[in-house]
């Protein structure tokens, strides 16, 4: 009776001790199997890292209360069905109002459509489609830079090596890969250069012989690849045994382990991946270093470049509730993302716009970095020309 | 006429594995009349068992295969033993949802036994040759060479032994066969195991090629089916023919025409032969 009493006694000290600690369910929904999980999958990973790396910090403060974040992830498929219906099931069955992950452009754009009629917030990451952040959807911010952004620099460092006949090879039905290679073009055009010809694949097909010997035929200065990463592996493997000895440049955003599991290193090498400044080992800040070595740690793989646009949501979605006062009151939280300056904990280099990351579209924006494939590493080698500002006012034109 | 030579070859390489796709899939049909979905998805499973016995259990290469094709001998026992032979006698939709039934089920452990990620097998066939312009990497050269010695073996068991007999005779009048003395029991185990090893050597050559991910078994069954209906249902010369004709249609059709639809023009190709020979291009009227 005597234990009881005293048991009861704890638990009720305990009680009021923890009274206003309580659980956020945060959402995800990503790519977590299919061809697009080797962005998926990461993303998920990352936030779940992060909210963990919250959690063991105090959680997230909202005046008396603390919460810690519990995370709820869907498998989405990259398909825009599965992800309208993995969005729907967070917000009507399970409750969520902050959702988190997308990795890629069809999935987010279908939730995109509607998002703006909950009452939500959508925090988008790796998708580079540019309509995403020119729908004026006042609850939805984007980490990742559209594909033009890119692709505009990519055009320009390329005309800079010289190079005036590009052949093209690229996932082009997909139209985030299409605008930056209009954007590439754009600029290539201007220094002189041009495009000589277009091969498209689907992003299921292997097997791109048949348009790297047109290519061939064709006798570029350069070729260019955009694509998700186990094509543009298979087209790298494929250059090299068709005997296609020219400069290969590339949008892909791979990680070193991701290209491996297709091509040799010897077979990658000297290749170029134009891209935004992503996480490499080689390249990152004291947060990247760390980032890299926990996320290997925890996953027992090295997270992919683009993964920690995931993870820098989830930092910046916890200064914006804390900023905003509330878990209640989306629109403010929403409010608040778009006045926030860039967290100190993220791990991408994003260039603030009015000291804000994201800017009025919700839109935040990463220097473009061009990175070299040398003795099996991702190596960065410089800086790509990055205006945000101008990108960001520019993005503001677009209806 | 260099680049022909060229999308030639790379469409050899893709059509040698649509022929030994084909040439089980129209065993099987020819002699039991049964068409077997699940041939793709079985064809991935020996895909996966090499890629794991090499990479995660470090065996060489040639010794995965040797495993991955007695594996696939006796699947292909136990499929006819468990799955098509009980419904033998039943009417053909039964045979068609078990085959069905199968495909799900394979393609469902392959899931769980291999997971979801995209698999590679990896080899050492690095080195590429050059005859005169036109490249051969060695490791297509190699999966050419391989399916044109399968289809010699195949063609010989067929039509030089006993049991090749057998199976012929099975095809043509299975009531007459049985009077001949033919065991009409072991021809069909015979056939699937046959079978299944040529999709487990399709599987392994489209997993070192190109790669092995669920999903991919589904995309080439459809392939083999449309080999065979273009060369001619139950026909190995057309199952050969056929399989070419589609994999360099596609390299053809992708280099020359638009690779955006290089599928489609292989299966207009496939029409329009139909449209003038129905019974496909070595089929008997």
């Amino acid at each position: 009776m005597k234990l009881l009493t005293m048991t009861t006694a704890l638990a009720l000290a305990g009680g009021a001790a923890l009274a206003a600690e309580k659980t956020l369910d945060i959402g995800v929904s990503d790519a977590l199997t299919g061809g697009a999980a080797v962005y998926g999958l990461p993303q998920a990973n990352a936030v779940q890292m992060a909210a963990e790396e919250i959690n063991a910090a105090g959680g997230i403060t909202v005046g008396d209360d603390t919460y810690m974040l519990n995370v709820i992830a869907y498998d989405d498929k990259a398909n825009p069905t599965e992800a309208s219906n993995a969005v729907r099931k967070l917000l009507d069955r399970d409750g969520v109002r902050f959702i988190l992950g997308f990795c890629c452009s069809g999935a987010t754009g279908a939730v995109a459509s509607f998002i703006a009629n909950e009452d939500a917030v959508m925090l988008v990451g790796n998708a580079a489609e540019r309509s995403i952040t020119t729908r004026e959807i006042p609850n939805l911010v984007r980490t990742r830079p559209p594909a033009d952004y890119t692709g505009a620099a990519a055009g320009t460092f390329v005309a800079e090596k010289g190079h005036k006949r590009v052949a093209v090879l690229g996932a082009l039905d997909v139209g985030f890969y299409a605008s930056y290679v209009d954007a590439f073009e754009k600029e290539l055009n201007a220094a002189g250069g041009e495009i000589i010809t277009r091969e498209a694949f689907g992003l299921r097909d292997r097997d791109m012989t048949p348009q790297l010997t047109k290519i061939r035929e064709q006798d570029p200065d350069a070729i260019l690849v955009v694509g998700y990463v186990e094509p543009a592996a298979f087209i790298y493997r494929q250059a090299v045994e068709l005997g296609i000895d020219v400069p290969r440049y590339g949008f892909t955003s791979g990680s070193e382990e991701q290209f491996l599991r297709v091509a040799t290193s010897e077979q990658m090498e000297g290749v170029w991946d134009l891209r935004p400044t992503e996480l490499t080992l080689l390249s990152a800040s004291e947060n990247g270093i760390a980032y890299h070595a926990n996320y290997t740690e925890k996953f027992g793989i090295a997270p992919s470049p683009s993964s920690p646009y995931a993870y820098d949501q989830t930092y910046a979605l916890k200064d914006a509730i804390e900023a905003a006062g509330t878990v209640e009151d989306t629109a403010a939280v929403a409010a608040a993302l778009r006045e926030l300056p860039v967290p100190d904990e993220v791990v991408m280099q994003y260039l603030p716009v009015d000291g804000k990351m994201f800017d009025v579209n919700g839109q935040a924006y990463t220097s473009n970095g061009a990175f070299q494939w040398q003795s099996g590493n991702w190596v960065f080698v410089q800086d790509l020309p990055s205006d945000a500002a101008a990108y960001s006012a520019f993005l503001s034109t677009i209806d | 006429m260099i680049e022909i030579l060229q999308q030639i070859i790379n469409g050899m390489a893709i059509g040698g594995v649509y022929v030994l796709i084909a040439l089980g899939l129209t065993t099987v049909f020819g002699i039991l009349g049964i068409a077997h979905f699940a041939h793709g998805s079985v064809s991935m499973f020996g895909g996966y068992l090499t890629f794991f016995l090499v990479s995660a259990q470090g065996l060489p290469l040639a010794a995965a295969i040797v495993i991955a094709l007695a594996t696939g001998f006796v699947l292909g026992l136990l499929i006819e033993l468990l799955a098509y032979r009980p419904v033998r006698n039943a009417s053909h939709i039964n045979a068609f949802i078990v085959a069905l039934g199968l495909t799900m089920m394979v393609e469902g452990l392959n899931l769980e036994f291999f997971g979801h990620e995209q698999v590679v097998i990896p080899t050492d066939f690095d080195r590429v040759f050059n005859l005169g312009g036109v490249t051969i990497p060695e490791l297509r050269l190699y999966v050419i060479l391989a399916a044109a010695l399968l289809i010699a073996a195949m063609t010989l068991f067929v039509e030089k032994t006993k049991t090749g007999q057998a199976i012929r005779a099975v095809a043509e009048n299975r009531d007459a066969a049985i009077l001949m003395g033919v065991n009409v029991n072991t021809i069909p185990l015979v056939v699937f195991a046959i079978s299944t090893m040529l999709g487990v050597c399709a599987g392994i050559m489209v997993g070192a090629l190109f790669a092995i991910a669920p999903g991919i078994g589904e995309g080439l069954v459809i392939k083999g089916f449309a080999v065979l209906i273009l060369g001619g249902l139950g026909s190995i010369p057309g199952a050969v023919i056929g399989g070419l004709v589609l994999g360099i249609t596609e390299a053809l059709a992708a280099g020359f025409l638009s690779s955006a639809y290089k599928d489609v023009i292989a299966f207009v190709v496939m029409i329009t032969v139909l449209l003038v020979r129905p019974q496909g291009l070595m089929g008997k009227a």
